[in-house]
């Protein structure tokens, strides 16, 4: 069976491969602090604490597994009339953002994501509901994309 | 793109330069002066309720108001009150100097604020409602509030208040034919007269006393009541929600608790959780009250309201979603619910009470409110189909395509009643076994799609589906749909609702369709 995730004839673009730094870095910044405490206590206070710093190795490890498929499986594709954007592995999801019904685009890029040449495009509609965002561009391809959204939506701009 | 709507002006003093011509045919016009006498109630209000909140959080024993207004400080109470008022009101009557409206062509503008001074520019044609809100204390001077709401997220609506109720109207209609693109230039009205362009630099006595009338008198649009709900039926209602039950077994169970436990100071403990259901309850029962929907060339209009009261008016074209639910108990009586979702009523925080359609009514009471938003479905049958959304399930006869039954695993309860179905104009989608909801989205307000599947819906080869709707009490969706039916539903859908917005009607609803 077909996955309803891979619509035919659509041609997806993959984020940047750097993402996966991006988002491990400040993972391991944060469960470093509980792993390095669990040992500091372990072995000052009482052994029990290596299960502390264990389960946190333990989600790093896991969030190392994860997170380069999960930046794998982001993929965003602009059609005639829409932007598609699906993510997720384990729960999936698809979005169709029609560019008429673009209220505006915002390109966000944090210390982090500027060292790694990284930028966040994301897509408002009227509702809130709507999470269109496409985390990991180069720069160049989001102001691209913005541009490029931007035009979109003004040739198709339609009330609410 | 910015916000659609809303322009605030961030540095006011740059004003008139910006456009001067435009502005300076504007006739800026105060509010009535008795606004601050309303406003100032407020303050006073809100510094009576936090007293008496920490009395009650206090407890009996520990003294708080009642333990100061029987000692020899008991003076304090009423001089803090005093101050307080004074406060109030000074601040009221300066935030009254320093609010002016105008209405233009195409716009309205609303300058206002004493600190942080803004000027507000809505569009007309972004206009979504318009209500007339008349609070308990605004009633006594015969004054109301204007609002308009455009789509610019929370809080970006205007404000006009407060005027007195004959020039609210006449302000609504005025702004209503406005917006519904009956252009008519406002004549010089005489008596009105304009406040000072430089705003706060010209002296009170600049202004003549009455400068609140409106600039131009629209008549109103002919207006077809269609239904009223009697009190009895909502007092009966409201009777047959949850809440009630849960307040009622509350309630049993604390004099239990007493008769038991022998220690009446339990019910002190308990006490807020009281006071919020019953203040919810009646909350309810005072803004749905006497509750009447009207059909207008300019829309839908309700009327409603015990202690404040309000009419309100959405425009043609302007409702997003609407759905129609009915509780469990609310199935002998066959009542429904309807609400709305209209961009800018949203995210308000009285989105339980702007939003409703229809407080309770019969089905046919609720599909004649339907209609009133969505005159066409597109379908030759509308009340079979409606009827099978309504109260049907996966072994009705109909055009809703379900959930198959292995869905069954993942909502074991009510996956029958997941179904959607296309209609020529608009999308049905029904869910909830126990809590009856049908949704209904035009084809032309569909914002974004989006579909979704977690490990063991793929497992189970389903997928869920939503239509992201303008924020509101409506979320449509159906869940746990055949993968193949949701990927064909999102693919058609996407394409139905370019089509329909291609031949949407225009936003200014008199100009007829482009």
């Amino acid at each position: 069976m077909t996955s309803p995730f891979d619509p035919a004839d659509v041609t997806w673009s993959r984020v940047s491969t750097r993402l996966t730094a991006a988002r491990l870095i400040p993972a391991t910044i944060t469960f470093a602090f509980p792993i390095v405490a669990g040992s500091v206590l372990a072995m000052t206070v009482s052994p029990w604490f290596w299960l502390l710093a264990g389960a946190f190795v333990l989600l790093l490890v896991w969030t190392a597994i994860v997170v380069p498929r999960q930046v794998r499986a982001i993929g965003y594709a602009e059609r005639e009339d829409d932007l598609l954007i699906r993510k997720g592995i384990l729960f999936r999801s698809l979005t169709v953002v029609p560019y008429g019904r673009m209220q505006y685009v915002d390109v966000e890029a944090g210390p982090l994501d500027r060292r790694l040449g990284l930028a966040k495009v994301q897509l408002h509609t009227a509702s809130v509901g709507t999470d269109a965002q496409i985390p990991g561009l180069p720069p160049e391809e989001a102001a691209r994309l913005r541009d490029r959204l931007a035009s979109r939506g003004e040739a198709r701009l339609a009330g609410l | 793109m910015n916000a659609p709507g809303t322009t605030p002006d961030p540095v006011p003093g740059q004003e008139p330069e910006r456009a001067p011509d435009r502005d300076a045919a504007l006739h800026w016009r105060r509010v009535h002066p008795v606004t601050p006498m309303v406003r100032g109630w407020a303050v006073v209000g809100g510094a009576i309720f936090i007293i008496g909140q920490q009395t009650l959080d206090g407890g009996p024993d520990e003294g708080g108001v009642v333990g100061l207004l029987t000692s020899p400080y008991w003076w304090t109470v009423p001089l803090g009150l005093i101050v307080i008022g004074l406060a109030g009101f000074g601040f009221a009557a300066l935030a009254w100097r320093m609010t002016t409206y105008a209405v233009g062509d195409e716009t309205v503008h609303l300058r206002r604020g004493v600190v942080f001074k803004q000027q507000r520019h809505a569009r007309l044609d972004r206009l979504q409602a318009v209500d007339v809100r008349q609070p308990l204390v605004a009633r006594l001077f015969g004054l109301s509030e204007l609002k308009l709401e455009v789509a610019g997220g929370s809080d970006s609506g205007i404000a006009i208040g407060y005027l007195r109720d004959a020039d609210a109207s006449e302000l609504r209609n005025e702004l209503l034919a406005r917006a519904a693109g009956l252009r008519n230039t406002p004549p010089a009205v005489a008596g009105s007269s304009r406040v000072a362009a430089e705003q706060g630099s010209g002296g009170p006595e600049e202004v003549p006393a009455r400068v609140d009338g409106p600039p131009v008198g629209a008549p109103e649009a002919p207006e077809q009541p269609v239904l009223e709900v009697p009190p009895a039926r909502l007092i009966a209602s409201l009777l047959r929600t949850s809440v009630t039950i849960f307040f009622a077994l509350f309630i049993a169970g604390l004099i239990v608790t007493v008769i038991v436990t022998g220690t009446p100071q339990v019910v002190f403990a308990v006490i807020a959780p009281f006071i919020g259901i019953g203040g919810y309850l009646f909350n309810r029962f005072s803004t749905e009250f006497a509750f009447r929907v009207a059909i207008s060339a300019d829309g839908i209009r309700l009327r409603h309201g015990l202690l404040e009261t309000r009419a309100q008016t959405i425009p043609p074209g302007r409702v997003q979603a609407v759905s129609l639910t009915q509780g469990l108990l609310w199935r002998g009586p066959d009542w429904w619910r309807v609400q709305v979702n209209v961009a800018g009523y949203g995210g308000d925080g009285d989105a339980g009470t702007t939003n409703v359609l229809l407080p309770v009514g019969t089905r046919d009471e609720a599909l004649t409110v339907l209609s009133l938003v969505l005159p066409d479905l597109g379908i030759d049958d509308p009340r079979a189909v409606l009827d099978a959304g309504l109260a049907g399930d996966s072994r009705t006869p109909g055009p809703f395509t379900g959930s198959p039954p292995n869905a069954v695993w993942v909502d074991p309860i009510g996956w029958r009643r997941q179904g959607f179905a296309v209609t020529g104009r608009a999308l049905l989608l029904r869910s909830g076994r126990l809590y009856r909801i049908l949704a209904v989205v035009p084809h032309e307000r569909t914002q974004s799609l989006g579909i979704a599947a977690g490990p063991l819906q793929r497992r189970l080869g389903l997928a869920s589906f939503e239509v992201h709707s303008t924020p509101g009490p409506v979320s449509p969706g159906v869940h746990h749909l055949a993968a193949a039916d949701a990927a064909e539903l999102l693919e058609e859908q996407a394409a139905r609702a370019r089509t329909a917005r291609a031949h949407a009607g225009p936003e200014r609803w008199m100009e007829g369709p482009r």
